[in-house]
Order: C-alpha cells, then structure tokens, then sequence
C-alpha cells in the first residue's frame, strides 16, 4: 500500500490558451512518464475538436512518478479539468479530486474572467493554490506586473511563484518542486469503507464503461461490489488500475489517496455520474461525498439532417455520443419544415457547439439546426406547471398565468475602456446591474444579473465584437424569474414555420422578428408568385416583408441546336428544385433556412 | 402525300467573332471556305438517298455568318439540293447575312439562287453598343443594307434586336426598336442578351440591366411589336401575319430536319443527331452522335409552350397516349396569376409567362414525371 505522503493529487487551472496542456506535456516529459517518441503534442486532450480549439472538453487524469530532491519518489497524479463555463460543475468535480491546483496566467495577458471564475472554484473546493507565470519565453511577457495581479486580484502570495516557459520548457523542474512541496498529502482512511469520487467516465466498446475516479477512503480490488451511492447501480468490478499517459496499468488494488480507474461491464455512462460516490456494496460507507448534481441541460435545440433519409444515422451518431456524453440529451421531434430531427439539451452554447459539430466531422452529417432555446417555466391558470424548451409547446397565452426564465450571475471582466461599452449592451439584453470592482488599474469586473435566453442568442459574439477581444465572460445560473414572455410564430404566404418560430421577452421580441424577417427576405429566392413574410403574436402581425415575384427565367433562343441544351437546362432545374424544402406553396433552399436559423452570428 | 423535310447548312465562318459569341466559328478562314464547301455538298448529296420520300419545303443557311462565303458558294449549295432533293417551288430558303457582308452582288446572286428569306442581324439601332458587342457594322450600314435587300426583291426579311444590353435605358430600347421598325420588316426576332463566362464580352464583367428591368424592356418590346402590327408566335419571334420562319417553326412542332455542318443538329426519321462540333472533326467524317434519351411528349410540352399556339390538349393525349390531366393541374393554377391562358384545347403562355417559362416549364414536367 502506497503512504499517502508520497501522493500529491493536482490539477492545472488556466484561462483558455495560457498554455495548460503544453505545461501539462512538460510534466509528463519530465517525469518521464512519456518517451519523446510518444509525444505526441498536448497528450492531455485527446479528441482532435480539442486540439484545434486548443481547450480540453473532457477531463483526463494521469499518474507520474517524480523523485524529489529528498530522495523520494512521489506519485503525481495530474487531473485535467474542462477548460468552459458550460462544464463548472465537471471543472468543480475535478478539482474536488485534488488537495492542489497549479494555477497557470501567461505573463503577457494577465488574469482573465476564466482565471478567476476557475479559482474560485478551486477555493471553494479548498485547494491549495500555486501561481505559475508561463510564457516568459515571449517578448511581451511582464511577470512582475503579472505577479502583482496575482497578489492584488486574487490575492495569493505571488511573487516567489515561477518564471517558465512551458512551451520551452523553461523552468518546469520548479513546478514540480512547488507541487511536491506545497500540495497536502491525501489524508483520507485506508481502514474506513470504500468512499470514492467519480470525475469522470468514458464509454469504451471493449470493456464497456471506464470510471475516472479519486479514492478518498478504503479500497477497491476486482471482485468487490460497488454501489453508484446517487443513481444506485451496483456493479461487480473487474479491472482496476491507474491511468498513464499511454494507456491504463491494472493493478491489484487502489487504496485511499489514488487516483486511477475501475471497469465493470457498465454498459451507460449515465450510471456512472460525475460527482457521485462509489462505495462498497456489503459495507457502504455512511455518507456520500458532498456536491453532486444531476447534469441539468440549458441550453436547447432541434437537430435535423439536412437530408431527410439521413434521420436514422442522426439517431445512431448522437446515441454513439451519449454513450460518453450522459449530460447530452435528445428525444425525436418533427417539424414540418425540416422532417424529422431530434430535441436535444445541451449544458450550453460550447456544449452545442461540440456537439454539432462532432456529428458532422466524425459521422459525416449535414445538420440544420434550429435558433438554441432555454427552458422556460410555465403556470398555466388552471394551475398545472410545465417546462418549455421548445416554442413549440408554448402554451396559448389566455392560459399562461405566470412565465418564468433563467438568470444567470454573469461577470465580465475587461480593460476599463470597454466598460462604455459593455455596460449598454448588458441593458439592452435586460441585464440588472449589480456592482463594477476594479481588480487593478488595469482591470475591471463587472457583475450583472442577466437572461440565460439574452446570453445564448448572440451575447458572446457581441461582447467579443465590442471590446476587441479584450473582455472575458464566465456565468452561473442562478434562478428563475417571472417574465413577460411571447412566442413569435414566423409565416411564409400565410403558413407558419414552425422551425422559425421562438419565444422571447415582447420587448425584444419585435426587433428579433424583424430581423428575421427580413433574413428571410434576403435568402428566400424569388418564386412565381409574391411571397408574403410575416411575423405574427398570436393573430397580430408584428413585422412583414414581401419576397417580391421572379419576372424571368427564360432562355431566349431555342432552334435545332439548342433543343438538347434546354432539356438538360430544364432537368438541372428540376433536380435543384427536388433539393429545396417545401413550405406549404414556398420553395426555398437549406441554405436558406441555415442564413436565418444562423441569426446570431452577424 | 410526301413527308416534309427542312433542310439546316451550317456555315461557320465569320468576318469577325462577336464579343457575345460563344458559338464555334471561325473569324477569316478564307482558305477554307472552298474546300468546306464542296464537303457541304458531298454530305448534302450522301445523305439524299435516305430522303427519297421526302419532299424539302424549308432550307436554312445559318452560321456563323453564311454571307461571308459569298453568293457563289451558296449558290453552289442550293444548286446540288435541288439536283438531288425535291425542294418544293414555295420553299422557304432563308439566309442569315450581316450587313458588313450584304453587297449588291451577294444580294442579286444569292436571290438568283433562289434564296427568298434574308434573317439580318441588326441587333442595335445605337453604334456604341453595336461597338460593345463588338458587331463590325454601324447602323447606317444596316439601313443601307436592308434597303438594297428590298431593291434586290427581297420581300420576306428578318431582323434580329437585342436587348438587356450593358447600361441599356428603357428609353434606349425604345429608340432601337422604333429604328428597327421604321424598316418595315416581315419579321423580328428580340434576343435578351445572354452573357457567356467565356467569351470577350463575359470576362469584361459587364453589368446588365435588373431582372426586373429586363422583364420590363421585353414587355415594352412585345408592346410595341403589337401595335405595329407584328404577331408573338414564339418567346423570341414576332411576324407580320403569314411571315412566321416556317424553317424555325418546324423545331416547336417536332417536324423533320437534317443539319448539315460542324455542330449541327438533325431530328430525322425519329432519331436526334448533332454532328462534331469543330471543323476538322466533322471534314474527318466523324460519326454523328445520337441523343437517345428522347421524350417526344415532354418535348412537346417544352417545345409548343414557347409559342402563341401553345399545347394542344386533344394532340398531347391522341398523339403521345398521355393523359393531359397532370399538365393542366400544373397550368391552372397559373392563370389567375396571368401566366397562363386557356381557350378551349388550346393552352399557352402569357407574355409574362414566356418571362417565366423556365420554372413553369419545370413544374410541368414535374408533372408529368412518372413517379418513380
């Protein structure tokens, strides 16, 4: 049995692009837990969406052994964490796995909304924090100042914190040294029942699920009945081990303080939730460890194949993603406008993101996504209540006694000169202003109380637009609220859409559905007939355009010659026309309906 | 009673290539003028010993631009037709002729030969855009030229106007057709331009005028062809009554017709035929090559809907053993809207409806499409 003294359990936190996973890669090498020939760059993320976008979605944990100054050896066990707000309660999990987190700023930036948001976290947690300053290597790199906003935003002792370069690979010696010295040792009951900590898991099609998980007291051996302490699943383990950089290491048994893997023929990740505590089944342990939370959706939309003969590899592809992703979540829906497609929940708009775009680069999809939705909750005035996440099911108004939808906390933080600037947006999106604190001089955050649905619909890229860049975003959800909300129906030569309509709140409704409208306007090619667009509360139109009628399509010249070249000219046409979607008596191409369903991204 | 035939001879030869033109012929070329002509008439004479039981009532010299070759040349062509086809006494025999090219000689020779129809191409009364598109001759030339037509004993002639023109006014238009008018023609034929991607004119990038200008300047043309007198009997053609192009027509009503020439077409004895596109391969005695993938029916739909006569319900079923029915689901519907007129069998295309005939004629043979 290993002396947890020897154990140092850590995770690295790092706003996006500060350079995490190139430092974790540095560790890794210097441990020796990689040959160079292995290392293949960022070892850490492991799915090609990730590297491109250079953020780690799915946390990985692994085990390296260092040998100290003191002679020692010690077990390091590094555990990755997801880098977006929309996975805070996974981060949160992660860091619960840890007694220390490296907490990485690039020298040239500073300290960034993430930063903060994600120490926090790690407070919260009560991890012992270590300060690194990366990227030293840079021409702009000031790590004075940036130690000095270590001190003064966040307030850790900073100014002994290293210098390096991860990418390199300057001082990296240090950081170990740091995390050997001042990380706690796990102190958790090796005699005590089997109490331990999933982080995470992940469906292989051999041994079924793999549970990530940190032991905090006992032990687990193949053979022992587990118990999944929140969803009740019990499982007879069959392998355990730990986690290296190339694959797994079974091992005999894992004991209090480790971290490593356990397989059990599980056949959904959805019984091995993040969060929850794994026990032994004869003698469980008396109480599960704190801060598990069912993955709760926020974020929804309808996914639908751009070919309608595709639905059912649609449905294969997202239960293929399920199988890792338990808080995905989609049931079939139709629409008249797109076919047949599914409902699917999200923990938000990155989540959404990953997703559509996972189902197009590995399953070769054509997707049509409708505009995201949040989930809204009704009272209706013969007092039943429902939750809405799709206009759809928006009750008719005259039964509506109350609506109510999500806020979030949101905290901005940017260079005072864009403050001008944010502050209107934020009202404009129905933000409550709560307070502005200067981190430094340099430095700003400011919290607001907004709309989940103001966020989703196209806060990220306007805030991104109106401060250069410079200003981060991190949210929680805090509540919800009564609204006064409407659903916009969206009406092509007097047929509703049913893709296009959405609930929002009225006053923001009206510019909303006008510009739609007029999207649609842009995009939809002339017909032979004049095409009313119309916006429509209930009966009321609110916004009208007119998709005026195509006056000539027409070849002029058909003798001998030409009478191939116009049948030809005529099947071509007819072909394109089979690829337009059918709305009652309008024609118009996907790409047509993707412009407006992609609103938000002017 | 004899079969009707009409006979195409392609002549691909220019004084100078057009920047619209994606056409193949040739600018210049005098040295192969001759030995081009004397393969015309081997071929003209090869293929006459299949047409025994036809009788010619149309012959038709386009190009190209067959006055360019001469009178003596043609001449030479029509006489090895008649020497080895029955060429009616009331054929029509019609000549494409620029005017840069209509010399007095050309005129009396060719109408000597027995050529009764010239088809001129105008195209503009403006010299500038007759400049732009890159026509060699002025206005003045083709008024002079259609005068001496007339003198020569040209009773039957034709001119071609485009319009759409780059940076072309309504106004502008109007000026043209009136011009254009003014000469008293038997027959018009009004093209829109149509910009090709790979000619001189397409890679200049011009800039037309709007869609909906375009159906505008077709609707003031119709309108003022109508007032003078001039009948719409095709999308793009307009007579004075009994001028219609009987050669042209023959193509709307699925009658027979044999091209002679690189890149001509032939619909004879049921089989659609269109010959090497480029000189060398046709001299060569390149075999023709057979569109197999006929629908007679739907070309009849395609083909009648370009013209005033339009389809003929009673023909589609007793002709073509279709049922009509689908065809007038497709047209009904397009009445109200003024696309579409039906007078008892008959049912045609509205003005603004030939605008549109690409997706009307899409729909319909959506129609008619068998399902599959």
């Amino acid at each position: 049995m290993k002396d947890q003294a020897f154990i140092r359990n850590f995770s690295i936190i790092a706003h996006i692009d500060h350079g995490k996973s190139t430092l974790a890669d540095r560790l890794l090498e210097q441990c020796k837990a990689v040959t160079e020939r292995e290392m293949s760059s960022q070892l850490l993320d492991n799915m090609d969406l990730e590297k491109e976008r250079g953020i780690t979605i799915k946390a990985r944990a692994v085990r390296m052994e260092y040998e100290a100054e003191d002679g020692q050896t010690y077990e390091l066990n590094l555990i990755d964490t997801p880098g977006h707000v929309d996975f805070n309660y996974e981060v949160s999990r992660s860091l619960a796995a840890c007694e220390g987190a490296v907490l990485v700023v690039d020298s040239t930036q500073g300290i960034e909304a993430q930063t903060l948001a994600n120490t926090y976290l790690a407070l919260d947690n009560d991890l012992e924090i270590l300060p690194v300053i990366n990227k030293i290597d840079l021409p702009a790199a000031d790590p004075q100042r940036v130690k000095q906003e270590v001190e003064d935003i966040i307030g850790l002792p900073a100014m002994d914190a290293p210098e390096i370069s991860a990418k390199v690979g300057i001082n990296i010696e240090a950081v170990l040294k740091d995390i050997v010295e001042n990380v706690p040792a796990p102190d958790g009951d090796p005699a005590a029942p089997l109490k331990a900590l999933i982080f995470d898991s992940q469906y292989d099609p051999y041994v079924g699920v793999i549970v990530y998980m940190r032991l905090i007291d006992g032990s687990i051996r193949p053979g022992q009945r587990v118990r999944m302490m929140a969803t009740g699943a019990e499982f007879q383990v069959l392998e355990c081990g730990y986690l290296r950089a190339i694959g797994m290491e079974p091992t005999r048994e894992l004991c209090a303080g480790e971290v490593g893997y356990f397989t059990a023929s599980i056949k959904e990740v959805k019984d091995t939730r993040v969060g929850d505590t794994v026990t032994d089944a004869e003698t469980p342990t008396a109480q599960a460890l704190p801060g598990y939370r069912p993955a709760q959706p926020m974020v929804y939309c309808g996914i639908y194949t751009e070919d309608g003969s595709k639905y059912p590899d649609l449905r294969d592809a997202l239960e293929k993603l399920q199988l890792n992703d338990a808080s995905l979540s989609f049931e079939p829906e139709s629409s008249v406008a797109l076919g047949f497609g599914f409902r699917c929940g999200f923990l938000g708009m990155l989540h959404m993101e990953i997703i559509q775009e996972r189902l197009e680069r590995e399953f070769n999809l054509d997707l049509v996504t409708t505009l995201p939705s949040v989930i809204y909750q009704i009272t209706k005035t013969d007092g039943t209540e429902l939750s809405v996440d799709n206009p759809h099911d928006y009750p008719d108004p005259a039964e509506i006694l109350e609506a109510k939808e999500p806020y979030v906390k949101a905290s901005i933080i940017t260079p005072p000169e864009f403050v001008g600037n944010i502050m209107p947006m934020c009202q404009e999106r129905r933000g409550i202003y709560l307070d502005m604190q200067y981190l430094d001089t340099n430095l700003v955050e400011l919290h607001y109380e907004m709309p989940l649905g103001e966020i989703i619909y196209d806060f990220f890229d306007a805030l991104k637009a109106r401060t250069k860049g410079y200003a981060s975003l991190d949210y929680t959800i805090c509540d919800y609220r009564p609204s006064d909300l409407i659903k916009v129906d969206l009406l092509l030569n007097g047929d509703a859409v049913d893709a296009l309509s959405f609930i929002a709140h009225r006053e923001k409704a009206y510019g909303r559905a006008r510009r739609i409208c007029e999207k649609l306007k842009e995009n939809i090619p002339r017909q032979l007939f004049e095409v009313p667009i119309q916006a429509a509360i209930g009966g009321k139109v609110i916004a009208r355009e007119t998709v005026k009628a195509m006056r000539k399509d027409v070849l002029a010249k058909c003798y001998g010659g030409d009478i191939t070249r116009k049948k030809k000219l005529l099947e071509k046409q007819k072909e394109g026309k089979k690829k337009m979607r059918s709305l009652g008596s309008v024609q118009l191409p996907t790409e047509a309906f993707m412009a407006v369903l992609k609103l938000d991204e002017e | 009673m004899k079969n009707k035939l009409g006979l195409y001879v392609h002549i691909p030869f220019c004084a100078a290539k057009c920047a619209y033109c994606d056409f193949y012929s040739l600018a210049g070329a005098q040295d192969r003028w001759e030995e081009y002509t004397a393969a015309l008439c081997d071929r003209i004479r090869i293929w006459s010993a299949r047409c025994a039981g036809y009788e010619v009532d149309t012959v038709y010299f386009g190009g190209g631009t067959p006055s360019v070759l001469g009178a003596d040349r043609l001449t030479a062509i029509l006489r090895t037709i008649r020497e080895n086809y029955v060429l009616l006494d009331d054929a029509e025999i019609t000549c494409e002729a620029n005017p840069d090219s209509m010399t007095d000689g050309f005129l009396t020779g060719i109408r000597e030969a027995g050529v009764n129809r010239l088809s001129m191409g105008i195209q503009s009364a403006d010299d500038g855009e007759l400049r732009q598109l890159g026509r060699i001759h002025t206005f003045a030339q083709a008024q002079d030229a259609f005068a001496r037509a007339r003198a020569a004993g040209f009773a039957n002639l034709s001119v071609d106007l485009m319009y759409a023109l780059p940076g072309q006014t309504m106004d502008g238009l109007r000026h043209s057709i009136r011009a254009l008018l003014a000469l008293q023609p038997e027959h018009l034929s009004c093209y829109g331009l149509t910009v090709e991607p790979d000619t001189p004119l397409g890679r200049s990038h011009p800039v037309l005028p709007e869609d909906d200008t375009q159906a505008d300047m077709y609707l003031m043309l119709c309108e003022e062809l109508r007032a003078a007198g001039y009948e719409h009997y095709e999308i793009s053609n307009f007579a004075r009554p009994s001028f219609r192009s009987r050669h042209n027509s023959r193509y709307w009503r699925q009658e027979d017709y044999l091209g002679f020439g690189p890149g001509a077409h032939s619909d004879f004895g049921g089989k659609r035929l269109e010959a090497p596109r480029s000189l060398d391969r046709w001299l060569s005695g390149e075999l023709l090559e057979e569109d197999t993938d006929i629908d007679r029916a739907a070309e009849y739909l395609m083909l009648a809907l370009r013209t005033s006569d339009g389809v003929d319900s009673e023909r589609y079923q007793t002709v073509f053993r279709r049922d009509f029915a689908p065809v007038e689901q497709a047209l009904r519907p397009l009445i109200t809207a003024g696309y579409v007129q039906n007078r008892g069998r008959r049912w045609s295309l509205t003005e603004s409806g030939f605008l549109l005939s690409n997706p009307i004629l899409v729909s319909v043979l959506e129609a008619v499409e068998p399902e599959n």
